[in-house]
């Protein structure tokens, strides 16, 4: 049983859509079979107008338990650290959000706006958003490097632009059913379950890859989208093609490049000319190169790979197997 | 006898998307007045200035996770036509799918998660149906309530097999499409939107074939389809006509009585090399303007912003390509605000300097004009006939977005069947400097984008979207939005509960979370507080 209560700050709701997409648990399962209590949500929540203020005192004041408390969007300092760019119910929203974060059983960050600043945060960042304790890559954030929630965990990031449901509703569950104890999270909050292997693990391109084959877009082959498109599969840590969206696919095996939205820094290079569904190089080599691979080391294999790929196709030795079909 | 004036504190009304607070003035229980306030800055077109031309592909999608395909469509549109791109019949198919997939999720999941909980509201306990509804509709318990919200899941899946996930894919690239499907995609497709008919449209919402409901072409029509059989008769759609009539939601929230669209669905051999001067004549569902009395093509031209009113640097109203960036200026809780001056974050578009309404009911207006229509285009007589029969109010809004779930099947289904798997689904083109527009309907309504690419950086990027159109604050000329004036004259019954002025807002699918305030018509005073 754990009781629940959802803001959102500088928010799209597309998490809130995202976890309306929730199968095994659907969200109706959630409240019928697995113990959740949503207190209130913006988009689903029953209550209105003085009954929500009222709630956000009584949890202030303790008398109302608030096992989990999940923010969505960023938290909106501007302008000059006043917060008044996102009033929520005649205060600024960051206000509510410190006085309810220290009274909450967890705090769990639900995107990348909530956990380090996404998209709002892209310079010049109009209205001065960070995340809930992280600020792009930098720990400390809104709530600050030392904040830990009275379960005795900093703020969970479940970040992805928008965070798969999945992702959401398994760690509402642990929390709910006492599991949390079984939520490891890394140097960026996450939890391990979810963020240890990378996008490209399980992408239906990882051969191509290996073979240094390019792909791109319309193209029914099976070219890896790193080389030419920008794809940053290789160095983002999520379970895209482990845990398929929406039942059917992941961006990469829609022949959409990874956009690395689970890393802190999304969107990548803020978005600079020559960044979007572009592999950004410095003499021929990609600026970013594989998770686990030195420049150096990188630029050797990939090269020793083409010239062999090169000799192989002089030799007469097909590589048809690349080729895709309808 | 004294006129009786209360002040109600609704602070947030929630299931609208977003942060809106609304003042209302009241005088004997009825609204005098009302002024919208959208009540969260993000600052999207400052962030998308100077920076890559296709940025507008990450980062419009992420404006709003609701009608993120939506965004998505206009900036592909917007730098096809910066590029002078070529798009092929299959690029147009796949991102007409894409839209009508993520419009289809929408009818149902606003319908039950977000308007029908309210006709399950005390307001309506004594009305015979009363029961019946809160059986079907009840948040989370409701019969209906599991089966619409789960089938709604089931669109945006075609979607995912297109675009690899829903929300927040940017499958929809300048020149076609990034994906190139095979047979497996387009059966899995097909039988996904199968399982959505068979699961919910036909089954729970018509009680009847979509072919059977698409025969319905005036009021008279429908009535007669509700009592034709028990199955019509008791479907979640016969049980809201039956419903709303009896609680009189056709008999509030009428608006501004202009309606605008920038219409939808370009086919897939009319706009194969887009031009913002092509486009109109491209579209299946079409651009027009209402006034009331005449029908016109849309011309963005057309349009104009205004910010007296909004917290930005007072500007004088300009087109899209002419606005300068918005610069913030301070605001305020909606308390501290003073209407007469700058009240909102949002901007106040125009229409030849008229206020006009966005959203299904524009549409379904728009493509019931018997004029200006190529044979590609969709012509819909239905609610040309109900407007005059029943006029615009908070029932017919909500008519008219339910009536465009068959069509959306039915248009998905064709254009799945028109997808040439030996055909070309992206063209690379070749950058350039320029003015874009592009433009579709998002669920909620008419959403354009205008770009300027200037020594290969965006310049200036503008968006307006539905809501705004919908939920912006009175102009340069005092002239009230369209859900102020939906607000004004609704009789609020049991001033402790005011759901008619959350029923009005829900209606027009706001995407933004709604305060309301009520003061004084006379002194602007607080005189009375009630707690909810």
């Amino acid at each position: 049983m754990a009781n629940v209560l959802w803001l959102q700050g500088g928010a799209c709701s597309g998490n809130t859509m995202s976890f309306l997409n929730a199968e095994e648990p659907t969200v109706v399962d959630l409240v019928t079979d697995f113990g959740i209590n949503i207190l209130w949500h913006p988009s689903i929540g029953l209550e209105i107008g003085a009954q929500v203020n009222d709630l956000l005192k009584d949890i202030i004041a303790g008398k109302v338990t608030m096992d989990i408390l999940v923010f969505e969007g960023t938290i909106i300092q501007g302008p000059n650290g006043t917060g008044t760019m996102n009033y929520f119910a005649e205060r600024p929203m960051k206000d509510w959000v410190k006085e309810l974060a220290a009274v909450a059983g967890y705090v769990v960050a639900i995107g990348d706006c909530a956990t380090w600043g996404g998209i709002p945060a892209v310079d010049p960042n109009p209205s001065d958003s960070v995340g809930m304790q992280f600020f792009k890559k930098h720990k400390g954030g809104f709530l600050g490097i030392d904040f830990v929630s009275k379960g005795g965990l900093p703020v969970i990031n479940i970040p992805g632009c928008p965070a798969h449901p999945d992702w959401i509703t398994q760690i509402l569950v642990a929390i709910s059913t006492g599991r949390i104890g079984d939520v490891l999270i890394d140097e960026y909050h996450r939890p391990r379950t979810f963020f240890t292997d990378f996008t490209q693990t399980g992408c239906t391109n990882v051969v191509n890859f290996a073979n240094k084959i390019d792909g791109g877009f319309g193209k029914r082959g099976n070219g890896c989208l790193f080389y030419e498109v920008g794809c940053r599969g290789p160095m983002t840590r999520s379970s895209c093609n482990k845990i398929l969206w929406n039942r059917q696919s992941s961006k990469t095996r829609a022949n959409h490049p990874c956009l690395g939205c689970t890393e802190p820094g999304f969107p990548h290079n803020d978005l600079v000319k020559g960044s979007v569904f572009k592999t950004m190089r410095y003499l021929g080599v990609p600026d970013d190169t594989p998770t686990g691979n030195s420049k150096i080391g990188y630029m050797l294999r990939a090269g020793f790979e083409k010239t062999l790929g090169v000799l192989e196709g002089a030799a007469g030795i097909t590589k048809a197997f690349n080729e895709g079909s309808k | 006898m004294a006129t009786l004036v209360k002040e109600l504190n609704i602070s947030p009304v929630g299931r609208v998307e977003g942060d809106l607070d609304v003042r209302v003035y009241m005088e004997n229980g009825v609204v005098t007045r009302a002024h919208t306030q959208a009540a969260m800055f993000r600052g999207f077109e400052r962030i998308m200035a100077g920076k890559d031309p296709q940025a507008g592909l990450i980062v419009t999608p992420r404006i709003c996770g609701i009608c993120g395909g939506s965004h998505l469509y206009c900036a592909s549109s917007a730098l096809d036509t910066v590029w002078k791109t070529t798009l092929t019949p299959n690029a147009l198919l796949l991102r007409a799918i894409g839209q009508a997939t993520e419009t289809a999720q929408s009818i149902p999941r606003w319908f039950y998660a977000i308007f029908a909980t309210d006709m399950a509201n005390k307001k309506f306990a004594n009305k015979p149906l009363y029961a019946e509804v809160v059986k079907r509709f009840s948040a989370y318990v409701g019969t209906s309530f599991q089966k619409g919200v789960t089938a709604s899941g089931r669109p945006v899946e075609v979607y995912a097999l297109f675009g690899g996930q829903w929300p927040h894919s940017s499958y929809m690239v300048p020149g076609g499409v990034m994906c190139a499907p095979t047979l497996k995609d387009i059966t899995r497709a097909h039988a996904i939107m199968n399982q959505f008919r068979k699961d919910w449209l036909e089954t729970v919402w018509l009680g009847c074939s979509v072919e059977r409901y698409l025969e319905i072409k005036t009021w008279d029509q429908l009535l007669a389809w509700v009592d034709e059989n028990e199955s019509q008769k008791n479907s979640d759609l016969g049980l809201f006509i039956r419903a709303g009539l009896q609680f009189g939601l056709d008999k509030f929230g009428q608006g501004v009585g202009k309606y605008i669209t920038t219409g939808t669905y370009l086919e897939k051999d009319h706009y194969n090399q887009p031009t913002v001067e092509g486009r109109n004549a491209a579209l299946i569902s079409r651009a027009g303007f209402y006034d009331g009395r005449n029908y016109s093509v849309f011309d963005h031209m057309k349009v104009k912003e205004y910010v007296e009113h909004s917290w930005y640097e007072t500007v004088p109203g300009a087109h899209p390509w002419s606005e300068p960036l918005p610069t913030p200026v301070p605001s305020q809780s909606l308390h501290n605000s003073d209407v007469s001056g700058k009240y909102s974050w949002s901007k106040s578009p125009r229409y030849m300097e008229m206020a006009a309404e966005a959203g299904p009911l524009a549409r379904v207006v728009i493509n019931a004009d018997p004029g200006h229509l190529a044979p590609h285009q969709l012509y819909d007589p239905l609610f040309g006939d109900i407007m005059k029969q029943i006029g615009p109010s908070v029932f017919t809004r909500v008519l008219a977005r339910m009536h465009e779930a068959p069509r959306n099947y039915h248009y998905v289904d064709q254009w799945l069947r028109q997808l040439d798997l030996n055909g070309e689904f992206y063209i690379k083109p070749e950058e350039r400097d320029g003015q874009g527009f592009g433009a579709t309907e998002a669920a909620r309504g008419a959403l354009a984008h205008w770009i300027e690419i200037e020594n290969g950086v965006i310049k200036n990027y503008q968006v307006v979207a539905p809501t705004t159109w919908n939920v912006g604050p009175n102009d340069a000329s005092g002239q009230a939005g369209p859900i102020e004036a939906a607000l004004t004259g609704i009789e609020i019954e049991d001033e402790s509960d005011p759901v008619e002025v959350g029923m009005v807002a829900r209606s027009f699918d706001s995407c933004l979370v709604c305060t309301v305030h009520a003061h004084d018509a006379k002194s602007g005073k607080t005189l009375a507080k009630f707690k909810l």
